[in-house]
């Protein structure tokens, strides 16, 4: 190490600052070379001067200055203190939060409340509106033109839990009418549900006496004799004169008319 | 501290007692004049007791010497607004005292550095402060205050050794 080097690490060496092993070779090197160990001196005789600096003692008035606004400080604070304890429980706030927490709550019992009944009736209204949207798509859809939509509209009526008059003539229509032999299948299942309805009973009884597809005449029978309806024996004692009715047809008609007695 | 800033005000009284002559012996070193310090220090501890809830925790000799720096220096401006603290440095020391020539050559050496440098100097060897603390109360770092510490010394050497018109 150099000499300069040695120098900047002086005042470590004094303030105790560094690892043994520097302290060491600072040690060994200051016991040849006389310009450090001047240096040394010097820098000790610098710092210790601060030790010889007289500590002075400030005069009593300090104290007595100090003290006497201490006692001020405290009295003070004091009667921030006492303020502060007069008012121990806020009786007056705490009413304050009391009253706005129950009216919050009543608010929201009264909200939730009335929006109970404004959405019981809102999804009523909701419901009805769906099913009657539900039957006037199904009657468009009995107009169409392809047999198929035809079919799903009847299908779809069953969907429907109280049908209007108006779905039930609609059916009774396909029933008689529809050029479809499976459209007429399917309104003579949809209307069969119906047992009790008078106006399906007379449909049913027509469709007997204009009906000239067997598979639909058995349906039709086989309804009629569900429902025990003796104004059908008429048609169906028709259906055994005419000739052209199909021999399973008739032996179905027999069937039924033993049933009725 | 904490009993202070938590409203126990008689703790106040004893940290008075542990810290106002650390204080006024380094208001003196920074301006010798003993009224001009006594009524500081007062001030100081005035300062520290009203403005105790800023109190934040950390050591109490740190806080309260950063009160001192700020009293120190506010009292600075006051006396002397044309004057900036550069020029402060060749205030000449009154040698009424019966000083030994070293203590006098020193104290003359401290009174040639700029006031930064002299208050730095103080904190570090006659306030008894160590690195770390300076560099809390300055708002610097250990290493930094330590590396300027030193430089002050060295630069205190050459004056006191060479300069013989001392």
């Amino acid at each position: 190490m150099k000499c300069s080097e040695i120098e900047n690490k002086l005042i470590a060496y004094i303030e105790d600052d560094l690892t043994i092993e520097e302290a060491q070779y600072i040690e060994k090197h200051i016991d040849h070379c006389e310009d450090c160990k001047q240096e040394l001196v010097f820098l000790k005789q610098i710092l210790g001067g601060f030790e010889a600096i007289e500590r002075k003692q400030p005069s009593d008035k300090v104290r007595e200055g100090f003290l006497a606004s201490l006692e001020e400080e405290k009295l003070v604070s004091s009667k921030v203190v006492t303020i502060q304890n007069e008012n121990t429980f806020p009786w007056k706030t705490a009413f304050q939060i009391a009253a706005s927490v129950l009216l919050l709550i009543g608010g929201y019992a009264l909200g939730s409340f009335r929006e109970s009944v404004k959405s019981t009736s809102q999804i009523a209204v909701l419901q009805e509106e769906t099913s009657e949207l539900k039957q006037n798509v199904m009657l468009a859809m009995l107009d169409n033109k392809s047999a198929s939509k035809r079919i799903q509209a009847v299908n779809f009526s069953e969907e429907i839990v109280m049908p209007e008059t108006k779905v039930l003539s609609a059916l009774i229509d396909r029933l008689h009418y529809d050029g479809n032999i499976n459209v007429r299948i399917a309104a003579a299942e949809a209307l069969s549900k119906y047992s009790e309805n008078m106006h399906v009973k007379d449909a049913f009884i027509k469709s007997l006496t204009i009906e000239k597809n067997p598979n639909i005449q058995i349906a039709v029978i086989q309804f009629l004799v569900k429902v025990q309806d003796k104004r059908a024996l008429v048609p169906m004692q028709e259906l055994l004169d005419q000739t052209e009715t199909p021999n399973y047809v008739k032996e179905q008609v027999n069937k039924g008319i033993q049933k009725f007695i | 501290m904490q009993e202070v800033s938590g409203g126990n005000l008689d703790a106040m009284a004893i940290l008075f007692e542990r810290y106002h002559k650390w204080i006024y012996n380094f208001l003196y070193q920074m301006e010798p004049d003993e009224a001009v310090c006594e009524d500081l220090t007062q001030n100081v501890f005035y300062k520290a007791m009203r403005y105790r809830t800023s109190y934040k925790g950390g050591k109490f000799s740190s806080w309260i010497f950063k009160i001192t720096r700020n009293v120190f220096s506010d009292h600075i401006k006051k006396k002397k607004p044309n004057v900036t603290l550069e020029n402060l440095v060749l205030v000449e020391d009154e040698s009424k005292e019966d000083l030994s020539n070293e203590v006098r050559r020193l104290r003359i050496v401290l009174n040639m550095l700029p006031v930064g440098d002299k208050e730095l100097i103080i904190m570090s060897r006659f306030q008894g402060m160590k690195y770390h603390q300076i560099a809390d109360v300055i708002g610097s770092n250990e290493i930094a205050v330590k590396t300027r510490v030193h430089r002050i010394i060295k630069k205190m050497k050459t004056i006191y050794f060479e300069k013989n018109t001392l």
